[in-house]
């Protein structure tokens, strides 16, 4: 079975500080992967390699098969990945429209856009309603939604969100958890995610991996990580339960 | 009389509370771990204790002393040393020139304190490396040279700000084992750390923030297992 | 020994010079080549050994400039005395800026001293009660050591080597010395240094002072060289940039940097004067283009300057 994304081996560095130490994970085309661990266990750093935001001094990414570790970050929005920022990240002073818009930036999505505008207005009706509101007065809950809706502009076939429940209200935290079931279910878009909150990212998952000190140490489907002893070892030493 | 005390420790900053009503103590010669997922105030509580952040309310006592809200150069001076997440050596100047800053603090002779950095670098394992420039050090050795910095200003308490973080796994045993030797020999030690493993091993102590507060303080295997520290890290799901 | 061959070389070959060479136009651009790197090395104890980069040094150097004009011209006393007062005056607005260091960053910290050096050039040309405006003050010749009136351009140049290699030597001091090291660490990283107990705001304070003192004493001694006070000239901007600019060539935060961007800027500048001379304000534009061109190629391949060739750091 071939993985929609296949990373391997990868050493990420910044400068002298080595993050990522042969870490790899896999994302099957369609499922919904959490990526969890520690602070400071680089997962951001796995997730934004990806996006092409950082290079690998060593390892391979591919994608659909093909090695995109090569390409520059921009080019990667145009084969299928979306990178949605860890605290949203929008524009502060553009509207909801604009910042949405903008995420149809790359030439396989633009000529489609407003196409895709409408389907998205469909899924998230505050589209529409907020359309000309500025980014920055809008609330966390809500800018996570924009945030998602432009990532989606892109019309990707992987859409990464790195920590898409952060800072929000519990009310605001289910509302995004089904909208990215969502987006799986309806568009069979694979969904891979960073958090910090290892049981609510269990429960929406497929699948998880969790990182520790820049390496990969343990994945599975989410029902076996749940309650799992080793992953509270991982979380807690040694003398965890 | 306890060596550190924090008493009801809050700072704010905007609408977030990343200190609240903190209070422990710490007795000379332990070796205590601070721990809490991201956002806990760890950092805060740091900057806090070592006069980078005046706190908005409560109190930092070194042996009766009255710490609250001096500046960084005075709390030092007082006898509490600290490092930093991130790294920051001195660039332009040699390793053993580092560490003599740090010497300085305690001796006006600039001679003795070349001998006092020779001395603090031969302790953690960099005296070969004496004469090199900060800049050229690998990220373990530059984490030994903000070690030794830190300890030639003669401290009481040293606040080790993540000392393994971004070092690869072969070198952490050697570097704790320091940390160890360190406490040893008499230093009153306060970790922040991420990684459980290393903090288990070497903590007698573990206090677990949560949100700003306290939430455990205790043995390193009670705290693991208290309720609301798995809670705090995993969510509910994990509780036994 | 060895590392201080260029510095011996520069200083013999300044103090034998005025024996063997008789051309007062050579001998006056000794003179000035040796002002101007005191004040290039004063403002290198601020800028190059604390890290506070300053455009405002001028103000220090107008205000030793007036003090020993006022000397001869309003009070009649030697202006020996401009020297000290001008000295003392300085190390007060020194401070004054120092306190400004503490609180404003970078940037910001630039233009708070560029803008204390343009008031008191406004002070200077507006207050015509006491400084006779902006004509400026013709300083009085009279004849003697003690009223630093002396004709022999040689003399000139001892008197001002003798202020060079008390700047020089301050420096090296502050190179080899518990401050000196304090301050460095100051200049990489404060917050590291406050760490580890430095007083980095009173060591940023006296290094502020220190350099506008010296710097008051360069503007004391240039004045009676001259002759003339001109505040359009002595609070200028360009003059500001001039040390800056000599330090950096030459080398920042080393002790002989300054005098070897001095002799650097001097001599191009003079020659440029002697060749296009006449043409006033069309210099102007040459200098700053030579000036820039010349700080991009250094910041590019030379970033330690002119005495990065002697030693690599």
């Amino acid at each position: 079975m071939n993985p929609q994304l296949s990373v391997a081996a990868l050493d990420v560095a910044y400068g002298e500080f080595q993050v990522l130490w042969e870490a790899g994970l896999e994302v099957a085309a369609g499922e919904i992967v959490a990526v969890l661990g520690p602070n400071g266990a680089g997962k951001s750093t796995l997730v934004n390699t990806i996006s092409g935001l950082l290079r690998p001094r060593a390892g391979s990414i591919r994608f659909e098969g093909q090695r995109i570790d090569g390409l520059p970050a921009h080019r990667r929005a145009g084969i299928g990945i979306a990178h949605v920022l860890e605290r949203r990240r929008l524009f502060p002073f553009l509207t909801v429209h604009d910042n949405v818009l903008l995420g149809a930036h790359n030439a396989r999505a633009r000529p489609q856009r407003e196409a895709t505008l409408a389907r998205l207005e469909a899924l998230l009706p505050l589209l529409r309603t907020r359309r000309s509101q500025l980014a920055h007065t809008l609330s966390g809950g809500e800018q996570q939604m924009v945030a998602i809706a432009r990532g989606l502009m892109a019309q990707p076939k992987l859409l990464m969100i790195d920590e898409p429940f952060l800072g929000l209200a519990p009310r605001m935290v289910e509302e995004i958890g089904v909208l990215v079931r969502r987006i799986r279910d309806e568009q069979g878009i694979s969904i891979l995610f960073i958090e910090q909150n290892v049981e609510l990212s269990l429960k929406l998952a497929d699948r998880g991996v969790v990182l520790e000190s820049g390496r990969t140490v343990l994945s599975g489907p989410s029902a076996e990580l749940l309650r799992s002893a080793e992953v509270k070892r991982i979380f807690l030493g040694e003398f965890a339960g | 009389m306890s060596l550190l005390t924090v008493r009801r420790l809050s700072k704010r900053f905007g609408g977030i509370a990343a200190n609240r009503e903190i209070s422990f103590e710490v007795a000379a010669g332990e070796l205590v771990g601070i721990i809490g997922p991201n956002g806990a105030g760890k950092s805060t509580l740091f900057e806090c204790i070592s006069g980078f952040y005046a706190p908005d309310a409560g109190e930092v006592e070194l042996e009766g002393t009255r710490l609250t809200g001096l500046s960084p150069d005075l709390v030092c001076r007082r006898g509490i040393a600290r490092t930093f997440q991130k790294l920051r050596p001195f660039q332009g100047m040699t390793v053993a020139e580092n560490v003599m800053v740090g010497a300085l603090t305690r001796t006006r002779d600039v001679r003795h304190a070349r001998e006092q950095a020779h001395e603090w670098l031969r302790r953690v394992g960099l005296l070969e490396k004496a004469n090199a420039y900060a800049r050229t050090l690998s990220t373990g050795q530059r984490k030994r040279l903000e070690l030794a910095r830190a300890l030639a200003t003669g401290p009481r308490l040293l606040l080790l700000d993540e000392v393994t973080g971004g070092v690869d796994q072969r070198s952490i045993p050697a570097l704790v084992e320091l940390v160890r030797e360190l406490h040893a020999g008499g230093l009153t030690l306060l970790l922040i750390e991420h990684n459980m493993r290393v903090v288990t091993a070497v903590a007698q102590r573990i206090i677990a923030l949560h949100l700003g507060e306290v939430i455990a303080d205790g043995a390193p295997s009670a705290v693991a297992r208290s309720p609301k520290v798995v809670e705090a890290y995993l969510g509910q799901a994990y509780v036994a | 020994m060895k590392a201080y061959a260029p510095a011996l070389a520069f200083f013999a070959a300044a103090g034998l010079a005025p024996l063997v060479v008789d051309d007062a136009f050579l001998l006056d651009t000794l003179v000035l080549i040796l002002v101007w790197g005191c004040a290039a090395g004063a403002w290198n104890i601020a800028g190059g050994y604390a890290g506070q980069i300053s455009l405002g040094h001028s103000a220090f150097f107008g205000l030793g400039a007036y003090a020993a004009a006022l000397c001869g011209v309003r009070w009649n006393i030697s202006p020996w005395y401009g020297v000290a007062i001008g000295a003392a005056v300085a190390t007060a607005a020194g401070t004054v800026i120092g306190f400004l260091a503490n609180r404003l960053r970078g940037p910001y910290f630039v233009i708070a001293t560029i803008a204390v050096s343009q008031v008191l050039l406004l002070g200077a040309a507006r207050w015509r009660g006491f400084t006779a405006g902006s004509e400026g003050i013709p300083v009085p010749f009279r004849a003697g050591f003690w009223t630093l009136g002396i004709a022999d351009k040689r003399i000139w140049v001892w008197i001002v080597l003798g202020l060079a290699l008390a700047v020089y030597l301050s420096q090296l001091y502050l190179e080899r010395s518990r401050r000196g090291f304090q301050l460095a660490a100051v200049r990489e990283d404060e917050d590291a240094a406050l760490s580890l107990g430095v007083r980095a705001r009173r060591l940023k304070v006296a290094a502020i002072a220190a350099s506008a003192a010296f710097t008051a004493v360069c503007g004391a001694l240039w004045a009676q060289y001259v002759g003339f006070v001109d505040p359009l000239y002595v609070f200028s901007v360009d003059l500001s940039v001039r040390f800056s600019l000599a330090a950096i060539i030459g080398g920042l935060g080393t002790a002989l940097g300054p005098f070897l961007g001095s002799l650097l800027v001097t001599t191009v500048e003079t020659w440029l004067r002697a060749e296009f001379g006449g043409l006033g304000s069309h210099l102007v534009g040459l200098y700053l283009i030579l000036y820039g061109s010349a700080l991009i190629l250094m910041v590019r391949y030379a970033p330690q300057g002119l005495m990065g060739f002697f030693y690599r750091r």
